[in-house]
């Protein structure tokens, strides 16, 4: 294992342990120090590789096959192949190759880059003013204007048609009149002429150029709009690749390079094919077999064998999904902070992301992803494992010394949720400790109507990568993911004044709003995932990378021979 | 025979009814709003939850559901469609071809393997090859089908290379190992089956005169012995067949073949009543199709049988 990863400074790395079998990578030579790229990295031992966040190096991609040859992925089906619609990463994933929004991620500083906008600008953070760039095209040779995304904003919201993600746009100008029916059209979109955009919000909002980058936010032919259900079986796109047939339901979606896009870095295979699995393990096996050239998530089974199953055909990354542990705030027994901290500070979150998780996991110290903003620290004083002050501050608290824990029947949470359990009875001095195990649908019912009794699982991966999604829709007032019912004026005011900050000063406000958070604790923080993918013998290992948002990077891998 | 099997058919009626009824019952009673959980921890705005609710009559009682339900299959043969707005029609011509042809092929398979390793059982009785088929088959149908889809992926999938691990892109051999597994427990059971009956044959009367006469051990046993022994081995299969449909979820599950019994499974987790209504009710027809072509078999082969 020693030598066989290729070490580059500012690769993700993660943190794994013994247990998985990711040993002794640290003193793999190299040509970096590991130590610089990560978040928190402790003592263990860590694994690298894959591409750099900001694309494949020039001398990996020129080892790619002439044309750039066919990669095949793994993928579950998707719910929807209509943007408006997919808020799943089966989806979204091959959207996201389909489709260019406005604005792209720059993975190397998690800000907004140019797509389809080639500049944008704001004085007041609340009227925006984006300038398109003239050669984008559908895929069927419809030029895309400022007119496409009037046009598209509008129907995404419309009610009648029913889009998921139609709420991402409510910090737009008239989002509610449209909604209630009062209005056809989003007041706020404007389409100043054939290349200018002009977005107006109801407040400031400096996160705004990110979320355009997401899913939701991707510019429709009038093709969409006239027949939805038949768009979405071969949709038209702007993006780097355009469908090769239709959408083959749980068999395959294939797709090739659209040559006349013109963005910065084309997709580097000619031709990907999307294999839809339902059963990841059989996809695990169709990579060692070499029938599949990715699997971007292993299943956790196969964890402890990976290293012998592919040699240094694996690489892991941190990713933005975390987990926590709510506090139903409109209980009694959980209105004091203190209990909430005393139950945060008598887990070992290392012990659990360790044993339980094979080092899959990457024990949260902040809610904000660590890898979004640089030199993050954690700011969360009370994750630390901290038994003996954690058992003093819940007894003067008066904390219950009754339980009951909710979580989800479906993810496999059981036996983390359990070690939680017996951490909380052997260091807090609780008695008895049930679980009250349900059918996710049932689940979020029970939150909705308020009737969880006890602490929660749930969890949040970050649809664009910013601090303010990572908090604002899950902590502050009245918003629907609230599930602990957490409401802090203080916590508000400093969400909104991040908002309607500048890009260069926000991130230091949405630090200070995540201190007040983890000072009050609604939740506490458990961990971040590590998805650890694996691939053909067919793939670069430098062109591999796994982004927060942990969709594989499909179209700059190397294909090495067809 | 013709009012016997008009009067069989007469029967389904009312066993399509009840049994869609059931169905959509247990799938309406599963707790929880499937449209809340459609799209996972982030909640859509009320408005859509609205829409999408309205859209699948999710607001409507049971019984006005299953109605809307019924009159659209009758009038117009709409099935209803996923929550994704596909067509069930459309899924189950898709994917019927792929559990037939599974079906198929594990009927053959298991016919072929398990009549030939009876057989060899009783002919060899006590013998090496009579232990080697006894011992097996226990140890088959000990085994959960999930251990032996694994190894089957593992030894002749991943090790050997023989078949494909997954999917249908390789024509009939992508069936063989799924087949295998779908069908190893029956394919026991035909072999164990048929060993004691072969033998009970062998020792009787009519086999012992043939002996006498001088034919040959090779006609007594495939004109005489068998010939009796595989009347109960018929019937056998023909049930199986029948219900090896819910054996097709877990199979096609594993070896990620797109068909009926890999829908049923996502649906039910998805609370898509009108989906599993119309693929349960295509496998209950099945089912009694089948039952209904044994009993005709029947009868051809055991001429003391007669319907009326």
């Amino acid at each position: 294992m020693a030598e066989k990863k290729t070490w580059r400074s500012t690769a993700v790395a993660i943190t794994a342990v013994g247990a998985i079998g990711l040993t002794a990578c640290g003193d793999g030579g190299g040509n970096g120090n590991g130590a610089e790229g990560g978040g928190a990295i402790s003592e263990s031992h860590l694994i690298q590789g894959g591409a750099d966040p900001s694309g494949v190096a020039d001398d990996v991609a020129e080892q790619a096959v002439e044309g750039g040859g066919t990669v095949s992925i793994f993928n579950t089906e998707p719910q929807y192949l209509m943007p408006g619609n997919s808020s799943e990463v089966g989806g979204s994933k091959v959207l996201e190759q389909l489709f260019t929004g406005l604005t792209v991620v720059d993975y190397e500083t998690f800000e907004a880059g140019p797509g389809v906008a080639e500049s944008w600008d704001s004085d007041d953070q609340v009227t925006w003013t984006f300038e398109l760039g003239e050669d984008w095209t559908f895929h069927n040779g419809d030029p895309v204007t400022a007119e496409t995304f009037v046009d598209t904003f509008n129907w995404v919201v419309d009610p009648d048609n029913a889009q998921q993600n139609a709420d991402f746009y409510d910090v737009i100008l008239g989002y509610q009149d449209v909604v209630d029916g009062d209005a056809e059209e989003l007041e706020g979109v404007r389409a100043l002429d054939d290349h200018t955009l002009e977005i107006e919000l109801n407040e400031p909002f400096s996160a705004l150029p990110l979320m355009l980058s997401y899913t939701g936010f991707y510019p429709l032919p009038d093709e969409a709009f006239e027949d939805p259900d038949a768009f979405e079986q071969a949709p038209i796109g702007n993006g780097r690749y355009q469908m090769d047939g239709e959408w083959e339901h749980d068999v395959e979606i294939a797709m090739e390079r659209y040559e006349d896009w013109p963005g910065e870095e084309p997709g580097i295979p000619e031709r990907i094919e999307w294999r839809m699995y339902s059963d990841p393990d059989t996809a695990y096996m169709d990579v060692q077999s070499g029938e599949l050239d990715v699997l971007d998530q292993i299943p956790p089974n196969r964890l402890p064998t990976v290293e012998d199953d592919f040699a240094d055909h694996f690489t892991g990354f941190e990713t933005s999904s975390s987990e926590y542990i709510g506090f139903p705030l409109y209980q009694e027994e959980f209105e004091d902070p203190d209990v909430r901290q005393a139950l945060s500070m008598a887990v070992d979150r290392e012990a659990i992301t360790e044993t339980i998780f094979d080092g899959a996991r990457q024990p949260a110290e902040s809610v904000i992803p660590p890898m979004l903003i640089e030199d993050h620290e954690g700011t969360c004083e009370y994750c630390q494992h901290n038994p003996e002050e954690a058992a003093e501050l819940y007894e003067a608290a008066g904390g219950p010394d009754e339980l009951t824990v909710y979580f989800n029947s479906d993810g496999g949470h059981d036996d983390w949720v359990e070690a939680v359990s017996n951490m909380w009875q052997e260091t807090l001095g609780i008695e008895d400790v049930t679980f009250e195990s349900l059918e996710f649908a049932q689940y979020l019912e029970l939150h909705d109507n308020q009737e969880i009794s006890g602490p929660y699982r749930m969890g949040w991966v970050l649809s664009y990568p910013s601090p303010q999604y990572a908090m604002e829709p899950v902590y502050t007032t009245g918003q629907s993911s609230n599930y602990a019912d957490y409401s802090s004026e203080e916590f508000d005011e400093l969400i909104a004044e991040a908002n309607a900050a500048d890009p260069e000063e926000a991130d230091d406000l949405y630090i200070e709003a995540e201190e007040v958070l983890l000072e009050d604790m609604p939740i506490m923080p458990l961990w971040f995932r590590i998805d650890v993918s694996v691939h053909s013998e067919n793939i670069h290992n430098e062109s591999i990378y796994v982004d927060p948002r942990t969709f594989l990077r499909a179209e700059q891998l190397v294909v090495l021979e067809d | 025979m013709t009012r016997y099997i008009i009067r069989r058919l007469l029967q389904f009626i009312p066993v399509v009814f009840i049994s869609t009824l059931i169905v959509y019952a247990l799938v309406f009673a599963i707790p929880g709003d499937p449209i809340r959980a459609l799209a996972g921890d982030r909640a859509m705005s009320e408005a859509v939850q609205e829409s999408l609710r309205e859209q699948y009559n999710l607001n409507d009682p049971f019984i006005v559901q299953y109605a809307k339900y019924m009159w659209g299959v009758f009038t117009a043969l709409d099935f209803g469609t996923t929550f994704q707005g596909r067509p069930v029609l459309d899924i189950i011509t898709q994917r019927l071809p792929v559990t037939l042809q599974l079906a198929g092929v594990t009927f053959v398979v298991q016919a072929i393997i398990g009549v030939i390793a009876g057989a060899l059982a009783a002919i060899n009785r006590d013998r090496f090859l009579d232990r080697l088929v006894q011992v097996s088959t226990v140890v088959v149908v000990a085994m959960p089908v999930l251990v032996i889809a694994f190894l089957l992926q593992l030894t002749f999938g991943l090790n050997l290379g023989w078949f494909p691990i997954s999917g249908t892109g390789q024509g009939l051999r992508s069936f063989i190992l799924p087949a295998i597994a779908l069908g190893a427990v029956s394919m026991a059971m035909i072999a164990r089956l048929l060993r004691s009956e072969l033998l009970d044959a062998l020792q009787s009367d009519y086999v012992r005169t043939a002996t006498a006469k001088g034919l040959t051990r090779s006609r007594v046993i495939g004109r005489h012995g068998m010939r009796n022994s595989m009347i109960p081995v018929v019937t056998f299969m023909g049930a199986d067949l029948a219900t090896m449909m819910s054996g097709t979820i877990l199979v096609e599950t594993i070896f990620n073949l797109p068909g009926l019994g890999e829908q049923v499974f996502s649906s039910i987790q998805a609370q898509e009543g009108t989906v599993v209504v119309g693929i349960v009710t295509l496998f209950v027809l099945f089912f009694v199709v089948i039952n209904l072509i044994v009993d005709i078999i029947y009868g051809l082969l055991d001429p003391r049988i007669r319907y009326e």
